[in-house]
């Protein structure tokens, strides 16, 4: 079927009209049958044998009358006392129960005679010698379905019924959930980074959800080329612009070589260097913006703190002086991540205190578990920033007033970085001021 | 000048670059080739005899990478890639199919020089070296510098054997990632460099390979490798 608009639609109209119908259909056969049974009933012989066997030997004469009745594939009769109990004491069947409680009580005025039924009532009276009222119920002739159902009870029915509507609003159900559910995974797939994902060829049709996944293949199918295209221009930027780089390198070497060690030499490779550094950060900043282009796994948070500490420190260290790097850790945090996006959080966040932790300042790491969230929290004794330049930190080239921005020699990158990269995990990072430094929290969600 | 006149190829795009690089080199008696595409490169090195291959991971038309795989299939000549600095995944990648160091460009010319000693020194075997070593199921020769397992031999490329070579004279006993890299690279470990582990993955997975099950190479978290011998 072309629309799932129709689909639902028919398949509920279907269901409810049937429903209705039937139900309508049935009760209008049984009652005429019961009416038309009664009738033909009341005007019988039988009625009159009834009606003498009552009159001649009382109670017992209708009772044995009643019992010398053909079985049950005949018109069905049954007799009540003015107690409401069958003469044959069978079960009393739901309809004449209904009957009885709208009727019963009821004292028939005149010779309960031909002359003096009421056709309203499904019933006919009898009056005895004793002036005792009999009720005289008349059921239509049963089938093969209505003796089954006589004799198997109400309850199979019923479990047949809700095995029978159960199935098909199962299979109904099923047809819009599992395209949706595949649809689901699609998404979650191409949120993890996997964005060559397609879904229309697993789900195969042409309604509104088959629609739905084409256009959710186009849109992947962008997010793909995008993400290629970003991925070549990146590559591009890094090979043009870092080519004259290394050129210039090769050149200033050879230059050495005529003219001698010269200071502007020196400073002339240190900012060459300053300046690769920068391509690197730029291209890994947008490479970031672009989302992730990794799979997720399982990380361990302290080991990977641990691991990047000991980069830092031997980044950090001078002359055989071991940079003071402190690294406490309370429980080992797993978390789902993209491994090289959270290293390099973890790297700038720790590279940027050690940069502004001064010569002899040492920075502090703290690794705890709150609940579901693994916190890192990273001192240094830099100085700290301006209250109200917290946030500003965090962003691409900021550079703080005061204090800390004397000493800078940063990228102006790592911080904005760090972000960006906690932010791709559902992650959050803040700064606060702390005695004499500054003091960056991370906060991730842990996974399972 | 103790390194000997050495043949170098340098497999790189950047015309103005090998043309300096090969000034830069010459003082020290190593002549430098220059390529500038990988198919060209690779004829070269069809054709001539080089003792070292400087090869750009980022080549136009025909990746750096692939050139680094058809190498490698016949070829075990000492490699030094050069890749960008950040991309982690350009340089894994080389290390894995086998390349033996890497410089991040643009690199300074002088530490280039000092990576192409290093690994030319490393293919001279000094004569003090213990010749053959057997440890557990494998025997290495340092002459020929071949490992063999069994009747066996295992194809290592020079800084996989140097490796295990180090790792073998002193079994069992730890050898920090900064003396692996002095002794197979020539060169300190720096920091946020794979280049020890991915070797190191790389041999493990070549004594997988051949059956080899003793000795196996363990790891020290945070300090370095050693090798475990079952005797």
């Amino acid at each position: 079927m072309r629309s799932l608009l129709l689909r639902i639609f028919l398949s509920f109209w279907l269901i409810i009209t049937i429903t209705i119908v039937t139900a309508g259909a049935l009760g209008f056969m049984y009652a005429e049958r019961a009416r038309t049974a009664l009738e033909n009933f009341e005007v019988s012989e039988a009625m009159l044998e009834a009606s003498e066997a009552l009159r001649d030997e009382g109670h017992e004469g209708l009772t044995d009358w009643l019992e010398s009745l053909p079985d049950v594939t005949a018109t069905v009769v049954y007799i009540l006392d003015d107690q409401g109990t069958d003469l044959l004491e069978r079960r009393i069947p739901l309809p004449i129960q209904m009957a009885m409680r709208r009727f019963g009580g009821q004292r028939p005025d005149g010779p309960p005679a031909r002359g003096n039924l009421r056709p309203a009532r499904p019933f006919t009276q009898l009056i005895g010698p004793d002036d005792r009222v009999y009720t005289v119920f008349v059921l239509p002739p049963q089938n093969a379905v209505g003796r089954w159902l006589a004799e198997r009870g109400r309850m199979t029915l019923a479990i047949l019924a809700l095995i029978v509507s159960a199935s098909v609003s199962y299979l109904l159900a099923r047809a819009i959930s599992r395209p949706v559910r595949r649809l689901r995974e699609s998404a979650v797939a191409i949120a993890d980074g996997n964005l060559d994902t397609r879904v229309a060829d697993r789900i195969r049709r042409r309604d509104e959800i088959g629609l739905l996944a084409e256009d959710f293949d186009r849109m992947a199918a962008e997010l793909e080329r995008a993400w290629q295209r970003q991925t070549e221009l990146s590559r591009n930027v890094s090979h043009e612009l870092r080519s004259p780089l290394a050129r210039l390198r090769v050149a200033l070497e050879l230059a050495r070589r005529k003219a001698g060690e010269l200071d502007e030499f020196a400073k002339i490779d240190r900012e060459t260097e300053r300046l690769d550094e920068l391509i690197g950060q730029i291209l890994e900043y947008s490479r970031l913006d672009a989302g992730p282009h990794e799979e997720r796994v399982d990380v361990d948070l302290d080991e990977l703190v641990r691991s990047v500490a000991e980069d830092v420190r031997y980044e950090y260290s001078r002359d055989g002086d071991e940079a003071a790097l402190e690294i406490r850790s309370d429980v080992p945090a797993s978390v789902s991540a993209y491994p090289g996006a959270l290293r390099s959080a973890v790297e700038n966040i720790l590279r940027n205190a050690m940069h502004h932790g001064g010569p002899d300042g040492s920075v502090k790491a703290e690794l705890r578990r709150e609940e579901d969230v693994a916190v890192l929290t990273v001192n240094d004794q830099g100085g700290g920033v301006a209250d109200d330049e917290l946030d500003s930190i965090f962003e691409p080239f900021y550079r703080a007033s005061a204090g800390r921005s004397e000493t800078s020699s940063g990228t102006g990158l790592g911080l904005a970085i760090a972000a960006r990269a906690v932010a791709m995990h559902g992650g959050s990072v803040s700064a606060r001021s702390a005695a004499d430094g500054l003091s960056v929290e991370v906060r991730l969600p842990i996974s399972g | 000048m103790n390194t000997p006149a050495a043949n170098i190829l340098i497999i790189d795009d950047d015309r103005e670059l090998t043309a300096m690089l090969e000034e830069f080199l010459a003082p020290d008696h190593i002549e430098l080739s220059a390529r500038h595409s990988g198919e060209d490169g690779l004829d070269a090195l069809r054709d001539g005899s080089f003792d070292l291959l400087i090869l750009d991971i980022m080549l136009p038309g025909m990746s750096g990478i692939d050139v680094l795989k058809q190498v490698r299939q016949t070829n075990d000549i000492p490699i030094v890639m050069l890749t960008a600095r950040g991309d982690d995944v350009d340089r894994i990648l080389g290390l894995e199919f086998g390349a033996d160091d890497y410089l991040s460009k643009p690199f300074n010319p002088r530490e280039l020089l000092a990576r192409i000693k290093a690994i030319l020194r490393r293919s001279r075997p000094a004569p003090d070296k213990r010749r053959r070593i057997a440890v557990g199921g494998i025997e290495l020769d340092a002459a020929s510098r071949g490992a063999v397992a069994g009747d066996r031999s295992i194809s290592l490329t020079g800084t996989e054997f140097e490796l295990l070579h180090c790792l073998a004279e002193t079994p069992s006993e730890v050898v920090s990632k900064d003396d692996l890299s002095q002794r197979a690279l020539g060169r300190r470990n720096l920091p946020y460099d794979r280049s020890i582990d991915t070797h190191i993955s790389n041999l493990r997975r070549k004594l997988a390979d051949a059956g080899v099950t003793n000795p196996s190479i363990q790891s020290r978290r945070g300090i370095g490798y050693f090798l475990a011998v079952d005797e």
